[in-house]
């Protein structure tokens, strides 16, 4: 492994865009040059985002060939690096101790290349398939900050820089799953899909944050660097694990990393955005819900493992894998759309590859390993062949197509290659990794006994409806044409070259399947292991093990239940309504919040400013007090409380003054009572003392008179009586402020140090040693005047703005009432 | 309002304005400062404005024509330029430190001796913010003031 560190030019260069400059500094500061092409590769598509409008501008539709183009320089840039393994980093936010460094191994590999691959093929699909829809800048641009969101997920090695490149692809989803901003329901995945990734995203945040926690112990010191130094959390699995433990804290780590990877990698009962996000246009689909940002998930699975691997994990993830799998495949079965029945099954496999890396042997790392390429590879090719469907017959019903092979004879033998491959047919891709799954649960099966046994017969219960949700596809090409169905025409060659490109890297992979575990499977499948990991060798079976028992018990099964297809998928749509769908539960909880919220904001926002008021000093005088609470603070007992007898008359008199406020009978009363206090409070102030106070709170005050006056005659001169209710509510609420407020003064201003009022007044007059010209302390005589205008002057600072902005906001609303609702 | 108001008015406010002025420049050493200065120069002005009315602050007073702009008389152009540039005056006075190799907002002071009238005299670089202070506080008001007063 090679460590390498660059300095922060390098970032900041290719951050900037100045990537001939950074290339120079680069030359100069070390002689490994992955790290530049790293940190390209993941600037290139940000900065083609950026420019994407401008480049729409003057090439029009054209624009998805510069988006290829950028996606080409991203895939060159990270293949250039093949077979190199190691760490760069620059500085981001170097007081909390977090980098931006990014780390390439076999995994990351994988995951960026297929990230920038799949987005080369999927760019050019657009150029055909976008052709006249609206948006179109709009779509490449935030295609191709997706595409940098992901390979920074797989590029990261900090945990806080993995954190926010995840949330960016669910934040860039967004935009891309809601690309049809009209549609009601393009909207509605879209909001679903940001949810449930983006919470689950949050569970993850936790997680990290306890793994930085625990690692203080581990390590000696709190780090964020998940891989790629000695010190960081993977480099010190063992300590790791031990903290983790003494600290009870693997278990909650585990669950809360689970959830993240489940939520993006729409595992049961988290998968119900899948299928919704098919409204998005299908290039989308293709490459976010096949090859890329579902792949986030497990590719996060595959990174802990090595962290965190052991029976918790296999027990979790084993069992939710193979649940998810089965689980979706019949929700597959049962679907009535050719892109709903592909997300679906896009579940089922990644329940497939989260079972794998779940299995705590090396056999299961290869299955993830090998099912992330093979189900890239054969799902991307099916959703492009989808798309071509869509477009060129016009529908996406299952009911309504078939015999489709007379007139797409190309795509018809594409989606064979494909659909075979992921029914795990021999010699098909999808075979090898799904033998491997068998092989791996029968491993663990075997080892463990009992209950265990039901790993593999869920696993061949599972992959039996994949195989008739797979022939179910490849049966749109078979059969003869409906009647419904018109004409169908031949797809352009922007359509038809990616997935033609795709089946083919399928086929070679089905043919000669140790030349792909050569190439990247057996790197990726090292990345996913704690120790070493051994030489994979896969090939097609020659003997009858147990493995190829269950591919034949699957196949067989399949074959049999084929001719009862419609049954099984009416039989499936029966049981998914209401209590027993993921969706009813996501819908209930949504629309519930929403009625809730609509029932409580009228009695929040009634428009009358006293309601405001109530709200909020009491919600904040209830979160102070609460906070007391939980913290323990006793109020302190106050010592040397030595009362003066004009302290004691100036108070009185505020006393009083406050209490005619309360039964003035009128504004002018009101206000001129009000200022009695406020005047008894500035004296006060003289007499404690505090002459700065004093004259703040006398010109205040009477500017504050001055106002009221100006407005007074634009109020009712009468209150009216309040009625009892409404009058205790409002003492309730004041006696309630008040405590808050007392116990906030005393509490705060026992537990504030001398040390920091002797710093200032220390600091604050003329140090005579300092002579005439001193540049270091504040030299004036007014400690007050000096703490505003110096030692806190960035305080000060600020709060001048807030004036400014009070101004400027009162101008604008002002001006803003004039215009209507509308504006 | 009463012509005794009127000339008290008239008297009083002058010297509202110079002890206002007499706070903001003894502020580094005495009681007083750019906030409190601000605030009583606002009030010196909202008595004007009390007793006189808007149009003799805008005309009479300040020497402002015009129509009024979006949001308020013809005069809030006015204090939006006063306060805006305070925050200027404030920011740039600390983005100065920078040029000169401290922190951002760090102060200094000078001391000249021996100057005719004067003798000793401090020359503190926190009076620039100061005034920032009070440009920002003095305009932010007095928009505020006018705006409102105006509906």
């Amino acid at each position: 492994m090679s460590l390498v560190a660059l300095p922060t030019a390098i970032a900041e260069a290719s951050t900037t865009g100045q990537l001939g400059t950074g290339a120079a500094t680069l030359a100069q500061a070390t002689a490994d040059p992955a790290g530049m092409a790293l940190f390209a590769a993941l600037a290139l598509p940000f900065l083609g985002a950026l420019v994407t409008p401008l480049v729409y501008r003057a090439l029009g539709e054209r624009t998805a060939w510069f988006a290829a183009l950028v996606a080409l320089a991203s895939f060159g840039l990270v293949a250039s690096q093949f077979g190199t393994t190691g760490s760069v980093s620059a500085e981001w936010i170097p007081t909390l101790g977090v980098s931006l460094s990014l780390y390439l191994d076999g995994l990351s590999l994988l995951i960026s290349l297929l990230a920038s691959g799949v987005g080369v093929l999927v760019f050019t699909y657009s150029a055909g398939y976008m052709h006249g829809e609206p948006g179109q800048a709009r779509y490449y641009g935030t295609l191709l900050a997706f595409m940098g969101s992901m390979l920074g997920v797989a590029l990261a090695s900090d945990l806080i820089a993995l954190f926010v490149f995840w949330e960016l692809t669910s934040i860039t989803s967004f935009g891309l799953i809601g690309h049809y901003r009209e549609s009601e329901s393009s909207l509605y995945a879209a909001r679903k899909s940001m949810l449930i990734t983006v919470s689950g995203g949050l569970f993850m945040l936790v997680g990290f944050v306890l793994l930085a926690f625990v690692s203080g112990d581990a390590l000696g010191s709190t780090t964020f660097t998940l891989i790629g130094t000695p010190d960081s959390m993977i480099a010190n699995a063992d300590a790791m694990r031990t903290a983790l433990e003494s600290a009870g804290l693997f278990v909650p780590v585990l669950v809360l990393v689970a959830i993240g990877a489940a939520a993006k990698s729409a595992q049961v009962p988290l998968h119900v955005w899948l299928p919704n996000a098919m409204e998005a246009p299908t290039p989308v689909s293709a490459f976010l819900h096949s090859a890329t940002m579902v792949k986030a998930g497990v590719y996060l699975i595959g990174r802990m493992r090595p962290l965190l691997v052991g029976d918790e994990w296999m027990l979790l993830l084993g069992t939710l894998g193979l649940l998810t799998m089965t689980v979706t495949a019949l929700l597959a079965v049962g679907a009535s759309d050719i892109k709903e029945l592909l997300a679906y099954s896009t579940a089922s496999h990644l329940g497939l590859i989260t079972a794998g890396f779940g299995f705590a042997n090396q056999l299961g790392a290869e299955t993830g390993a090998f099912h992330i390429l093979n189900h890239a590879l054969f799902k991307a090719t099916l959703f492009l062949v989808a798309g071509i469907i869509a477009h060129e017959a016009g529908t996406r019903a299952i009911s309504e197509l078939g015999g489709l092979r007379h007139d797409l004879p190309i795509t018809g033998i594409v989606t064979a290659i494909a659909a075979l491959g992921m029914a795990g047919v021999p010699p098909f891709n999808g075979f090898y990794s799904k033998e491997l799954l068998f092989e791996s649960a029968y491993e663990v099966a075997h080892e463990l006994g009992g209950l265990a046994w039901l790993f593999p017969a869920v696993a061949v219960f599972g992959s039996v409806f994949t195989f008739l949700y797979s022939i179910r596809f490849l049966w749109l090409f078979m059969g003869e044409k409906p009647a419904g169905l018109g004409e169908v025409h031949r797809p352009s060659l922007a359509l038809l070259a990616p997935p033609v490109v795709l089946a083919g890297l399928a086929m070679i992979v089905g043919i000669d399947p140790q030349l792909a575990v050569d190439t990247i499977v057996q790197s990726a499948f090292g990345s996913a292991v704690a120790g070493e990991a051994h030489t994979m060798s896969i090939h097609l079976p020659t003997e009858l093990t147990p493995a190829v028992a269950m591919s034949a018990i699957t196949i067989l099964t399949g074959a049999a239940l084929s001719p009862f297809y419609d049954r099984l998928r009416d039989g499936v749509r029966r049981l998914t309504h209401g209590p027993l769908s993921a969706d009813w539960y996501y819908d209930k909880a949504v629309y519930g919040l929403e009625h809730v919220s609509g029932l409580a904001l009228p009695r929040i926002q009634t428009g009358q400013f006293r309601t405001y008021a109530a709200w909020m000093l009491g919600v904040t005088s209830l979160l102070a007090l609460a906070g007391y609470l939980a913290a323990g603070i006793s109020v302190p007992a106050f010592s040397d409380l030595s009362i003066t007898a004009p302290v004691v008359i100036v108070l009185l008199v505020a006393i009083v003054g406050a209490a005619a406020v309360a039964r003035a009978p009128s504004h002018i009363a009101g206000v001129l009572t009000l200022s009695v206090l406020g005047f008894m409070v500035a004296l006060f102030y003289v007499l404690a003392s505090a002459p700065d106070l004093a004259l703040t709170q006398l010109v205040v005050e009477t500017l504050v008179l001055v106002i009221f006056l100006l407005v007074l005659d634009r109020l009712p001169a009468f209150y009216g009586d309040a009625d009892r209710g409404k009058v205790a509510r409002d003492a309730l609420l004041a006696g309630g402020v008040g405590l808050t407020v007392t116990i906030s003064v005393l509490v705060a201003t026992a537990g504030s140090p001398d040390a920091i009022a002797r710093f200032f007044v220390e600091r604050a007059p003329v140090p005579a040693e300092h002579g005439s010209i001193l540049a270091d302390f504040g030299g004036g005589s007014n400690i007050v005047n000096v703490i505003l205008v110096d030692f806190r002057a960035f305080d000060t600072m600020g709060e001048i703005s807030v004036v400014a902005m009070a101004a400027l906001g009162v101008l604008t609303l002002v001006a803003m009432r004039g215009r209507g609702e509308s504006s | 309002m009463s012509v005794i108001t009127r000339t008290v008015t008239r008297v009083v406010f002058p010297l509202i304005l110079l002890t206002a002025l007499a706070l903001l420049f003894q502020g580094h050493n005495l009681p007083g400062g750019g906030f409190i200065a601000g605030v009583l120069t606002v009030a010196a002005f909202a008595l004007v404005y009390i007793v006189n009315g808007l149009d003799y602050l805008q005309e009479d007073l300040l020497g402002r024509t015009g129509d009024d702009v979006e949001g308020g008389p013809a005069i809030v152009a006015d204090f939006l330029n006063v306060f805006a540039v305070g925050l200027a005056i404030a920011a740039g006075g600390g983005v100065v430190a920078i040029l000169l190799g401290q922190p951002f907002l760090s102060q200094a002071v000078v001391f000249l001796h021996d100057l005719p009238i004067f003798d000793d005299l401090e020359l503190a670089s926190a009076f620039v913010f100061d005034l920032g202070v009070y440009l920002v506080v003095v305009g932010g008001l007095l928009t505020i003031l006018t705006v409102v007063g105006d509906e």
